[in-house]
């Protein structure tokens, strides 16, 4: 009988370490997904704390960063400002540490850009990037990309495109897209363009559902901005409303917005959407914003 | 000559004979494994985080070789007292320390190529299987970036068996290796610190301390010398005279210690 009381000791301690295992993990959860985003060492001082292992350290970091984005995403919980301000300083870091590294750069494209609305962090670190990354043709095609889809400086962008145009490997109708911004800045058109480039050039699974989504609204933006040029066209005159166009059988139904928003059209003829293209919760648009497309 | 080349086959098969050699493939091996895991959590430099990973694995496991064998190998002599069985032979004390140093190198070399080629494996599956992003890849690069990983271990293999000249202990040597590993790595970026504007915005940084770690970055060696993993890992040409410069300095460097070694080793009473 004596033999077996270790034995029954050992399966008590078992099931109780499952229990507390258990237990640990999801209070870890909780927290994980509770706490703000925390701090990031600078590179002036991860750099000697690397011992020499300075791109191992830039993997392990940006991979932090991905997970934790990804973690937040997952969860549902919305990243706010601070979440943003670490994700940042993360991809800044991560690129001080190895500047040559791709992902980064390209995380910074997806995330900053798109869902951050940040398009001026993202335009530093890809302007970083193409100091060194000097042959690849994606950083200044995406830095023209923000420059011409989010900040709507159609020059700058143009000269972008033109830098990314000239580098080999590059699709060969960038030349003449960054011609065509300059004269045709603000068309969904071009935009449609750009995203699709994009979508091919991506692998990254969330940032493909976010790419999709988008290409989805302004595929739906262009159909409606081609009825409404077939309308203008026939009737010489801006139809007050949407759904005129589909009265005057110029469609056959108003699509929806993927991201919820309603559709609605400027006086000089634009389409927009109420959602701006971003999840309703994460931001609202205002008029400014609205009226300066 | 000839003792030299006897002693360290000696030394070499010791080595080989460790235990703590499995432990440190089997980490090797799992280093390797992770690699191949970890990889496809990357977007698209896969090949830069491949290498990465590879040599800093490489790296690790010659670090482990040699502070746990290396150490080992030096000290056993003096603990065990076999030291005065093996100085009676027709041998001088600077051929001992030199035959010891070659052997432990041997150890290091053969232990360090077998890891190369498991590595070598790992990157070749990872290339068959993310052939699109390797941009840039080149084994030639990659395999000097290794052999300097194998220079910088001999290094450290000196400065081993200089401190163990010094200390009976393999405690005390094993600490202050690894100060000097440490400080040798680091050693670059607080030079550059102190010449870059940021420190002389800084007023607190006195004038004494910059000549203090003047003087000891000529007494530490510069590890990053050795260190061409950013070459490797984005595949960017490396200069032939780095390579050069890099290989005499580390050459160099060996040779001093080593004579230094013989020298005070010659000096040495064993008790």
């Amino acid at each position: 009988m004596r033999r077996y009381v270790p034995i029954v000791i050992l399966v008590v301690v078992l099931a109780v370490y499952g229990l507390f295992y258990q237990g640990v993990w999801d209070s870890r959860e909780q927290v994980r997904s509770n706490t703000p985003a925390g701090y990031i060492i600078p590179s002036k001082f991860s750099r000697i704390l690397a011992l020499g292992n300075q791109g191992l350290l830039s993997d392990f970091l940006f991979l932090k960063a991905a997970t934790f984005i990804g973690g937040r995403s997952s969860s549902g919980s919305l990243l706010n400002e601070e979440d943003w301000q670490y994700v940042i300083r993360s991809l800044d870091v991560v690129t001080d540490l190895d500047p040559y590294f791709a992902d980064p750069y390209v995380l910074a494209e997806g995330l900053l850009a798109w869902d951050a609305g940040k398009p001026e962090a993202a335009n530093q670190l890809l302007i970083k990037g193409m100091k060194y990354r000097t042959s690849d043709w994606r950083l200044p095609f995406f830095a023209g990309f923000n420059n011409f889809y989010f900040l709507k400086n159609y020059e700058v962008a143009s000269g972008f495109i033109m830098t990314a145009s000239q580098l080999s490997g590059s699709p060969a109708y960038l030349a003449t897209l960054g011609a065509r911004l300059a004269y045709y800045g603000g068309k969904s058109k071009t935009a449609l363009l750009f995203l699709q480039q994009m979508l091919a050039d991506t692998d990254d699974v969330l940032l493909i559902k976010r790419l999709q989504m988008r290409l989805q609204a302004l595929e739906r933006a262009v159909l409606i901005e081609d009825a409404l040029e077939q309308f203008k066209n026939q009737e010489k005159r801006l139809p007050n409303e949407l759904s005129e166009l589909v009265t005057a059988g110029y469609l056959i139904t108003l699509p929806l917005d993927p991201y919820g928003g309603k559709w609605g059209i400027l006086k000089n003829g634009r389409v927009f959407s109420t959602s701006k293209f971003a999840n309703a919760s994460q931001k609202k648009p205002t008029k400014k914003e609205s009226s300066s497309q | 000559m000839k003792s030299i080349f006897a002693l360290a086959t000696i030394t070499f098969k010791e080595g080989i004979r460790n235990r703590s050699l499995f432990g440190i493939a089997l980490l090797a091996l799992f280093l390797f494994g992770l690699n191949i895991t970890v990889a496809g959590f990357f977007m698209r430099d896969i090949g830069k985080v491949t290498v990465d990973m590879n040599l800093s694995a490489l790296s690790f496991a010659g670090l482990l070789l040699v502070f746990f064998v290396g150490v080992n190998l030096m000290a056993k002599d003096i603990d065990r007292k076999t030291i005065h069985l093996v100085l009676s032979k027709p041998i001088s004390r600077a051929q001992y320390i030199w035959g010891k140093f070659f052997g432990i190198q041997l150890f290091v070399t053969v232990s360090l190529l077998l890891l190369l080629v498991l590595s070598s494996l790992t990157v070749l599956l990872l290339l068959q299987m993310y052939p699109a992003y390797f941009v840039g890849f080149s084994w030639s690069i990659f395999y000097i970036a290794a052999f300097f990983i194998l220079v910088k271990f001999s290094v450290l293999a000196a400065i081993v068996v200089f401190f163990s000249s010094i200390t009976s202990s393999s405690l005390i040597t094993l600490i202050f290796s690894l100060s000097s590993y440490v400080a040798g790595v680091t050693i670059e970026e607080v030079v550059f610190y102190l010449q870059s504007e940021f420190a002389v915005q800084e007023k607190i940084i006195s004038e004494s301390l910059k000549i203090f770690i003047d003087i000891v970055s000529y007494i530490i060696p510069n590890f990053t010398v050795f260190d061409f993993t950013l070459e490797a890992a984005h595949g960017l040409a490396i200069a032939g005279n780095r390579i050069f410069l890099s290989l005499g300095y580390g050459t160099i460097y060996i040779s001093i210690l080593l004579m230094l070694a013989s020298f005070i080793f010659a000096r040495r009473e064993f008790n």
